[in-house]
C-alpha cells in the first residue's frame, strides 16, 4: 500500500481557521475598523509605526496602536507556551528577513493591504484585489522555484531563553501605549488619528470631524480652518482649502476607524489562539500547491475568502465593483505588480506577514526580525512617499517595485544552497 | 533508517525535505524538527503517505519516526 492522499484531515482543520478568521474580520469591520480591513497585518503594523511617526512621517491619518497585533502576539505566546511550542530561536538570516519584512511593507503599502487582506478585500467585494491575487500566485510561484533550485536562509538555532520574550515584550510594551491613549488622546509626543476623523482628497487635505445628520462639525486641519455657510472649508487667510463639493466627498481616515479597545485585543487573542494551532497562512496554501502539490493548507485562504463573503451579506458590507472600494486604488497593473513582489518577499520569509507576527508570539527571533522590517517600511514608506493613496500609485510606486523585485532576486542567489 | 535532520529550517524546506525522502519508499523513516509547523506538517506528511507515526520530545525539538503501515 502506498497511497497518497492529496488533500488529507488538515485541510478542515485549516478551512475552518480561515473561515473563521475571516468571519470574525468582516464582524471587526462591522465594530468600527476600516472597510475590508478587519484584519490586516500591513495596515495594522503600519498605524501602530503611525503612533509613534505622526506627522512628521505623513502618518497622521494613520496613527492607531492596533490592539488586534498584540493579542494575536499574546495570544499566539500563550497557545505555544500550553503546547510546549514556546521556543527561542534564531540565527536564520536574520538580517536578511528585517530586509524581506522592509520590501514586503513597502510592496504591501503600494497595493494598500497585505496578503491577507487581498483575500478579505476580495470577500467584501472589491474586484480590485483579483488582480493583488493573481499578482499573489504569480509572486509565490516565482518564489517557489527559487526553492525548488535550493533558495533557502539556513538553518534557525536554539537561542538563551530570554530572546523568545522579545515579541511579548514589544507587544507589552504597545499595550501600555494602547491603553494610555485609551482616551483618544495620545501622550506628549505620539499621535492618534482623530477617532471619525474625514479627510478630503484636496492638497494639503483638510480634516474635520462629522457632528449630527453627517454634516462637518469642528475643522481639524489646516490650524485655524473653518467652515463656511456654503459647505466649503476656508483656512485663515481666507483662501478656500476645500470646496464644498470636497467636503461631501471627504472619506474617512483608517486611523481612525477601529474597533473599540477591548473588543479589538480580544478579537486579536482569539485569532492569535486560532492561527497559532491552525498554522494558518496566506501564501503558504498557494506555495504547497505548486511546489509539493499538497492542498490542505489552501483550503485556509478558500476559507477566509468564503467566511468574509459570508459575514459581509450578512451585515450587509458587500459591495461588489472596482470603484470606491475603501481603501483601494484602481490601478490594475499596480495592484498586479504590488502583490507580487510581496507574495514573492513572503515566500522567501517562509510565511505570510500574519504567520511572521504568530511565530514572533512563538519565540522566534526570525520572524521578530521580520516583523521589525515590516515596521522600519512602513514607516519609510509613508515618510518618503512610497505608499499609494486611494488616487493610485505614488510616482515613486514603480520605481520602488522594480528595486524591491531586484532586491529580492539577489537575495535567492546569494541564498541558493546547492545540494545533490 | 533513513533520517531527515530538517532542525531550524523555515517553511516550507522541511515539507521539501522529508517529502524527497519519501520517493525512496523506506520502511522507516525518522525526522528530527524543531518547530511545531514543521512536526505538523511531517506528521501529516507522513500519515497522508500511508505511515504509522510516533512523535517524541527531544531537548531541542521533537522526533518524527515512521513506519509504513
Amino acid at each position: 500500500m502506498s497511497g497518497k492522499r492529496l488533500v488529507g484531515p488538515s485541510a478542515w482543520i485549516f478551512g475552518a481557521a480561515g473561515a473563521f478568521i475571516g468571519v470574525v474580520a468582516a464582524w471587526l469591520v462591522s465594530q468600527g475598523n476600516p472597510g475590508n480591513m478587519g484584519l490586516c497585518i500591513a495596515c495594522f503594523l503600519r498605524d501602530t509605526v503611525g503612533f509613534f511617526g505622526g506627522a512628521k512621517a505623513n502618518m497622521g491619518a494613520v496613527a492607531y496602536v492596533r490592539p488586534e497585533i498584540i493579542g494575536l502576539v499574546l495570544g499566539a505566546a500563550a497557545a505555544s507556551f500550553a503546547t510546549k511550542e514556546f521556543r527561542p530561536r534564531g540565527g536564520s538570516s536574520t538580517l536578511l528577513r528585517f530586509v524581506l519584512g522592509f520590501i514586503f511593507m513597502t510592496s504591501a503599502l503600494i497595493f494598500l493591504g497585505c496578503t491577507v487582506r487581498a483575500w478579505l478585500r476580495l470577500g467584501g467585494g472589491d474586484l480590485n484585489a483579483l488582480w493583488g491575487v493573481l499578482g499573489i500566485v504569480v509572486g509565490v510561484s516565482i518564489g517557489a522555484l527559487f526553492l525548488k533550485g535550493g533558495y533557502n536562509l539556513g538553518r534557525a538555532k536554539h537561542l538563551p531563553a530570554p530572546a523568545a520574550w522579545l515579541g511579548v515584550a514589544l507587544a507589552v510594551a504597545l499595550l501600555a501605549l494602547a491603553l494610555a491613549s485609551a482616551s483618544g488622546t495620545a501622550p506628549n509626543g505620539f499621535t492618534v488619528t482623530k477617532a471619525k476623523a474625514f479627510a478630503t482628497g484636496t492638497t494639503p487635505p483638510a480634516v474635520f470631524l462629522k457632528g449630527a445628520g453627517g454634516k462637518p462639525a469642528a475643522v481639524l486641519k489646516p490650524e485655524g480652518a473653518a467652515l463656511a455657510p456654503d459647505g466649503s472649508i476656508v483656512g485663515a487667510d481666507g483662501a478656500v482649502v476645500a470646496s464644498a463639493e470636497a467636503v461631501a466627498k471627504a472619506k474617512p481616515q483608517p486611523g481612525g476607524k477601529r474597533a473599540p479597545l477591548a473588543i479589538a485585543l480580544v478579537a486579536g487573542l482569539v485569532l492569535g489562539v486560532v492561527a497559532q494551532r491552525s498554522r494558518f497562512c496566506s501564501i503558504g496554501g498557494i506555495r504547497d500547491v505548486v511546489l509539493v502539490r499538497r492542498f490542505d493548507l489552501l483550503f485556509g485562504v478558500i476559507g477566509l475568502l468564503v467566511g468574509a463573503f459570508v459575514a459581509n451579506v450578512a451585515l450587509g458590507q458587500f459591495s461588489m465593483g472596482f470603484e470606491n472600494q475603501p481603501v483601494a486604488h484602481t490601478d490594475a497593473l499596480g495592484n498586479f505588480a504590488a502583490m507580487a513582489v510581496a507574495g514573492l518577499a513572503a515566500v522567501m520569509l517562509g510565511g505570510c506577514p500574519f504567520r511572521q507576527v504568530i511565530m514572533s508570539g512563538e519565540g522566534d527571533v526570525d520572524a521578530f526580525a521580520a516583523v521589525l522590517g515590516m515596521m522600519a517600511g512602513a514607516f519609510v514608506a509613508h515618510w518618503q512617499g512610497i505608499a499609494s493613496s486611494p488616487k493610485g500609485l505614488s510616482p515613486l510606486g514603480w520605481p520602488a517595485l522594480g528595486v524591491m523585485a531586484a532586491v529580492l532576486v539577489a537575495i535567492a542567489l546569494i541564498k541558493r544552497e546547492r545540494t545533490a | 533508517m533513513l533520517e531527515v535532520d530538517v532542525r531550524g529550517f523555515s517553511c516550507p524546506v522541511p515539507l521539501m525535505r522529508t517529502k524527497k525522502a519519501l520517493e525512496g519508499d523506506p520502511a522507516e523513516i525518522r525526522v528530527l524538527v524543531d518547530s511545531g509547523t514543521a512536526k505538523a506538517n511531517a506528521v501529516n506528511l507522513l500519515k497522508d503517505s500511508s505511515y504509522d507515526v510516533a512523535v517524541d520530545e527531544t531537548p531541542d525539538g521533537w522526533t518524527i519516526v515512521g513506519k509504513k503501515a
